[in-house]
């Protein structure tokens, strides 16, 4: 039987519109679930998805694929990457699981949401695809781990992290909640689809697959890219919508929806992305500061892409990119410090040719971060670690759940961005994270932070042995310094002095 | 006299802090809490100077011996402790 091609067909497979006869259109598609914005059902259907597929060539391109990812893990199973990798890339690894691993899921079900409330025909059935895609990366991201959890229970948290209060757990749920749990079809499609994947995971997967296999790492190489092709195509649901959307006078509507996602996003990228490439990623593997990546990716693409729809940059455009220069390594400084917080191993990244790099990158980090570290190596050479760890806990930001901070030493600009709303007092990382809460305080205004739960006695004993228990931080699961202090060594009779510029 | 939480945001560390203290404090007592988290941690020891208190965006410092039950200082306020000569 002689099939017909794709293109002779597709528009109509997809054309899946019809009049509901037993109970409203109102009730099959309520607005707080579609999210349409009163642009009516027609408008809807002029929606074209820039990717086309059907569903037999989908499950064999994605057969393809697991059975590629699989197979180069399954050859590579005796290549004993975690006993001769670098343990700052093992920390990569953790970071990453824990925190992305079940975020998948979280995603399956904003796609799966896109797929019943979605106005256009078209964005539901490219969600039909991104829901069975993010089900795979759920899936995928718990079993690539799990090979490594006889010898490390810290790989654990791949499946665990989601499940805690851990703060940064905390702040992964608060985000993903907020962008695409307890959102609409077409807020997804803007929010996760256009704003998060575009703007940042697709960007992110395809430099983490080039770090991975300059590391030596062939497995998670191979499983990021597997990741990342499904990513490029899902993330096309959003730029239609955001067409329509713009099309029919909901422009100011669409760029909140934009500006939100992007400024939550940034964040998280910043923890993550952020730390991995210009601290864990050893330095003889990085081909890229972070900024140098954010400013190529996210200025040069992204906001191409934001031109060419016709939205605008975000208000807050250029302090974000300012804060390219100091946010991470803030973000670095506190999880080392915090260590015994986090389910990974905290790389410093703090070898003086470390510092020679970080000044070549960022001029100025010696005055400014490199004072904060200075004090920390002194410490640890004096033989005084119990300098080297918390005895208080750091507020953390009321939107992204990160604690506040910002340029210590010569530069100093840490600054509370706080906001009195009905008889409470939020704290805030910036203007901009204190804006989003003001977008929406009833949606915001009643979640605790750590420093909130901790003061309101929900943490117990109150002190750091009670806030590692209501983490649900074991033994053999806490993070300590990934190179068991070893870089100290270079300090030893040497203290450290810039390299001449 | 009360446990009493403020948030210190130290001069040259990176970090806002929680900070118990106790309402019959002085600003003195007030800031050398606050030092303890900061000063000798990331922040170099500055001996020859004293560390004053003063509310986020003001210029002036609290008097070092007024107790924080007297002054308008509000629980989980942010504080600025800042190196100075007295």
């Amino acid at each position: 039987m002689t099939l017909l091609d794709r293109a002779e067909w597709y528009d109509i497979a997809r054309a899946t519109n019809w009049t509901p006869s037993y109970v409203s259109d109102a009730e099959l598609f309520p607005d707080v679930m579609t999210g349409a914005q009163g642009v009516p059902a027609e408008k809807w259907e002029s929606y074209d998805e820039p990717y086309k597929t059907s569903y037999p060539e989908y499950v064999r391109i994605q057969r393809e694929k697991d059975a590629g990812a699989y197979s180069v893990k399954a050859a590579l199973e005796r290549n004993r990457m975690y006993e001769t990798a670098d343990p700052g890339w093992l920390s990569i690894l953790k970071a990453h699981y824990g925190a992305i691993a079940l975020g998948e899921y979280a995603a399956m079900s904003a796609e799966a949401r896109m797929a019943r409330f979605g106005r256009a025909p078209g964005m539901r059935n490219m969600a039909t695809f991104g829901m069975l895609d993010e089900n795979r990366h759920g899936q995928i991201q718990l079993y690539f781990p799990h090979e490594h959890c006889p010898k490390d229970r810290q790989f654990d948290w791949a499946h665990k992290a989601y499940h805690t209060n851990e703060w940064g757990a905390i702040a992964a749920r608060h985000t993903f909640d907020d962008l695409f749990m307890a959102r609409s079809a077409t807020d997804i499609a803007v929010m996760l689809t256009f704003a998060f994947e575009t703007g940042f995971t697709n960007m992110q997967f395809l430099g983490l697959a080039a770090d991975a296999a300059e590391t030596g790492d062939y497995t998670f190489a191979s499983l990021i890219s597997s990741i990342q092709t499904d990513e490029s195509r899902h993330a096309q649901i959003g730029g239609p919508a955001l067409q329509i959307l713009i099309a029919n006078g909901r422009k100011a509507e669409a760029q909140k929806l934009v500006d939100v996602a992007i400024a939550r996003a940034w964040r998280l990228f910043a923890l993550l992305t952020g730390i991995s490439m210009d601290y864990y990623t050893p330095l003889e593997h990085r081909k890229q500061s972070f900024k140098e990546f954010m400013q190529e990716w996210i200025v040069g693409q992204f906001e191409r892409s934001l031109i060419d729809l016709g939205l605008d940059l975000p208000w807050y455009w250029d302090q974000m990119i300012n804060e390219f220069d100091y946010q991470h390594h803030a973000y670095h400084l506190g999880v080392w410090f915090w260590r015994p917080t986090v389910w990974w191993n905290p790389a410093a990244g703090m070898t003086p040719e470390c510092r020679d790099w970080l000044e070549d990158k960022y001029p100025g980090w010696n005055d400014t971060f490199g004072k904060c570290w200075d004090v920390i190596i002194d410490n640890l050479l004096a033989g005084k670690p119990e300098l080297t760890v918390p005895e208080t806990l750091p507020i953390v930001c009321n939107m992204s759940q990160i604690p506040i901070c910002a340029v210590p030493g010569k530069g100093w600009n840490v600054k509370d961005y706080p906001l009195d709303y009905k008889g409470r007092t939020y704290h805030f990382n910036s203007e901009i994270d204190r804006w989003v809460f003001q977008q929406d305080p009833v949606r915001y205004r009643d979640h605790l932070t750590a420093v909130d739960r901790f003061l309101a006695g929900h943490i117990q004993p109150p002190n750091l042995m009670g806030a590692l228990q209501y983490m649900n931080l074991s033994p053999g699961e806490i993070g300590d310094d990934a190179h068991k202090y070893a870089w100290v060594e270079a300090y030893r009779n040497a203290p450290y002095s810039k390299k001449a510029a | 006299m009360a446990l009493f939480p403020v948030i210190s945001n130290f001069q040259y560390d990176f970090v806002l802090q929680l900070v118990p203290v106790d309402t019959d404090n002085t600003m003195d007592e007030v800031a050398a809490v606050a030092a303890h988290h900061s000063v000798g941690r990331r922040v170099a020891p500055q001996p020859d100077k004293v560390i004053r208190v003063r509310r986020q965006g003001d210029t002036d410092f609290f008097p070092r011996t007024a107790k924080l039950c007297e002054t308008p200082i509000k629980p989980m306020e942010t504080l600025e402790f800042i190196f100075a000569e007295e």
